[in-house]
């Protein structure tokens, strides 16, 4: 390679730091300054004396019976169950895409992945109307005689079920994807050799396809957990009192009960909470730009 | 290597999920079109009506035009910095690659409320106000993720011979890329715009921090609005115009990628033909 070739890769190599930069700007420094309000070294109110100060953390993580320490481990366990229901429902749909449908299994996958690609703010909405009190599940009750006019089930909306089912329902599409990508990259004579072998179908489904399947399960699982642990739309729309969640306790610090100090506790801990779950589970997920990346199409 | 049994219940499992995926968006395409004032069944009669009114809502059609503006200006900011990020780490040799991808794909992992509330802090402490341009720059760095993961594979699998050759041909390294590099990258960067301004359109809690009061964007609009049952029947209209014009998108690029497809595989298969006859001569 001629000195001149190799001086114009490294400028090409160059372009990468401009976008790097934007980045850095608008989301690191962002996160810089959440942490420097958490220890009390910076104040949105004029003229307050800012001097570090672990109080607010102190009282996060160890102070008695602490309410916001309590709705994170409820919003975590939460959201853990709702990501393990979506990642069970998802598996047969990617293995019904990868394995049945084999000569439609795009088309099938982008009636599946569709719904995704329209507004989550409109489908919550949506959930809305059909689980409200006077909804269409409840109207279509009292239509049709099956409980008294204006008795409505209280529990469709307004707890915790309201919010699991609208989570559950907006993330299926996409914990799909990464499981039947996977599939599709499965070696298929390892299936036909524990057949030759006389494996049962059973046998070869439980021994064979899903222990490879497993960074694909991982990778979805991870996929509805990390977006989900700051979640907050959903619990304002279709959640009451009782089953609002950590996303949701930032929001207030920050709207109707402002302090952006003890908020940016709560922020921060959400932020350390996604960079703990990228550490253990990082490498499953496979946008590693390094080297070429598998065709998702 | 399902048997019949399976392969039956597997179906009926898709059919099922299929239909529970697309029930919240048929409830909102039937009201739109009912006459009753709330959305509850039974279904009174059809009328065009909320659509009439929704249009003639300037708040509603302000906050559209305000969310389209921001998603165009968002969805430009971030293919650029997408185009650009992909051929830096296209290079063979990328100064502190390892710190770059990192920074890139952190915008997919970082919550936007966290994000948002970052954001606010920041334009505080700078003494900002709050404005629409900030919106679109915040949804600008949620985007650029996409934009590169849509971008990077398909500058990969351009063959670099190409760029090299309109270089020995005299052609500076830019006027390389505009010529050659760019046009073949245009279907990649159309669907990371579509990506990029699909995100930003819907995009809530950025814009809840940072829209200037009496503007808001059009989710911020739709989410005050979905709790008043005045304007809900109009929101419902705008809002199956919104999927319906998504489903369109989603249905046209799987037309193009079909169409592509084949185009690719017509000249695959002229290629074996050439091959084939190549070897026949040699024999």
């Amino acid at each position: 390679m001629s000195r001149s070739t190799s001086r114009r890769i490294g400028g090409q190599g160059l372009w990468v730091w401009p976008p790097v930069v934007f980045v850095l700007v608008l989301v690191v420094v962002p996160l810089v300054y959440i942490g420097l309000f958490s220890v009390g070294l910076r104040s949105n109110i004029p003229g307050t004396k800012t001097a570090f100060d672990l109080s607010n953390w102190k009282d996060f993580l160890f102070g008695e019976n602490n309410p916001f320490r309590n709705l994170f481990w409820h919003s975590l366990l939460i959201t853990v169950l709702v990501s393990v229901a979506v990642t069970i429902a998802a598996y047969p749909l990617a293995y019904f895409l990868s394995f049945v449908a084999r000569k439609n299994r795009y088309t099938l996958l982008l009636l599946v992945l569709a719904p995704f690609f329209t507004s989550f703010l409109l489908r919550v909405i949506a959930w809305q109307i059909i689980l409200n009190e006077n909804g269409v599940v409840n109207s279509f009750l009292w239509w049709a005689h099956l409980r008294p006019e204006g008795d409505s089930v209280t529990w469709l909306i307004y707890s915790n079920f309201s919010v699991a089912l609208v989570l559950f329902y907006s993330w299926i599409p996409f914990v799909a994807l990464p499981m039947f990508v996977v599939m599709e990259n499965m070696d298929r004579r390892l299936l036909e050799a524990a057949e030759d072998l006389g494996a049962s179908r059973l046998t070869s489904f439980l021994k064979v396809t899903l222990p490879l399947s497993i960074p694909g399960i991982i990778a979805g699982f991870v996929f509805v957990l990390i977006p989900t642990t700051g979640e907050f739309i959903t619990p304002l729309l279709v959640g009451g009192p009782e089953s609002q969640l950590f996303g949701n306790q930032i929001n207030s610090f920050f709207n109707d009960s402002p302090d952006w100090n003890y908020g940016s506790v709560l922020a921060m801990t959400l932020i350390l909470l996604v960079l703990i779950l990228m550490l253990v589970f990082g490498r499953f997920l496979s946008a590693d730009l390094r080297r070429p990346a598998a065709e998702v199409s | 290597m399902t048997g019949r049994l399976g392969s039956s219940l597997l179906w009926v499992y898709f059919v099922l999920m299929v239909a529970f995926l697309f029930l919240p968006l048929a409830i909102l395409v039937l009201f739109a079109f009912n006459s009753g004032t709330t959305p509850t069944l039974p279904i009174e009669g059809f009328t065009t009506k909320w659509f009439t009114d929704a249009f003639s809502n300037t708040d509603l059609t302000s906050a559209l035009v305000r969310s389209a503006a921001i998603g165009v200006l968002a969805s430009v900011v971030a293919t650029a910095l997408g185009i650009m990020a992909a051929i830096g780490l296209n290079a063979k040799r990328v100064p502190g690659e390892p710190v770059a991808i990192g920074a890139l794909l952190l915008p997919l992992v970082v919550p936007y409320i966290s994000l948002a509330v970052g954001m606010l802090i920041l334009l505080q402490a700078l003494k900002f106000k709050n404005a629409l341009w900030e919106i679109a720059l915040g949804h600008a760095v949620i985007a650029l993720p996409f934009a590169l993961l849509v971008i990077l594979p398909r500058l990969r699998s351009l063959d670099g011979s190409l760029n090299e050759a309109a270089r020995d041909l005299g052609a500076s390294d830019f006027a390389a890329f505009r010529l050659v590099t760019f046009p073949l990258l245009l279907p990649a960067l159309l669907s990371s715009f579509i990506i990029c301004f699909s995100t930003s359109f819907d995009e809530f809690a950025i814009a809840s921090f940072l829209y200037p009061s009496g503007q808001p964007t059009y989710p911020v609009f739709l989410y005050g609005g979905a709790r008043s049952p005045a304007i809900l029947p109009q929101l419902i209209a705008i809002g199956t115009l919104v999927i319906v014009i998504s489903l369109l998108i989603v249905g046209l690029s799987e037309l193009g990628r079909r169409w592509a497809e084949r185009r690719i595989e017509g000249r695959n298969s002229a290629s074996v033909d050439v091959s084939s006859a190549d070897n026949l001569a040699t024999t």
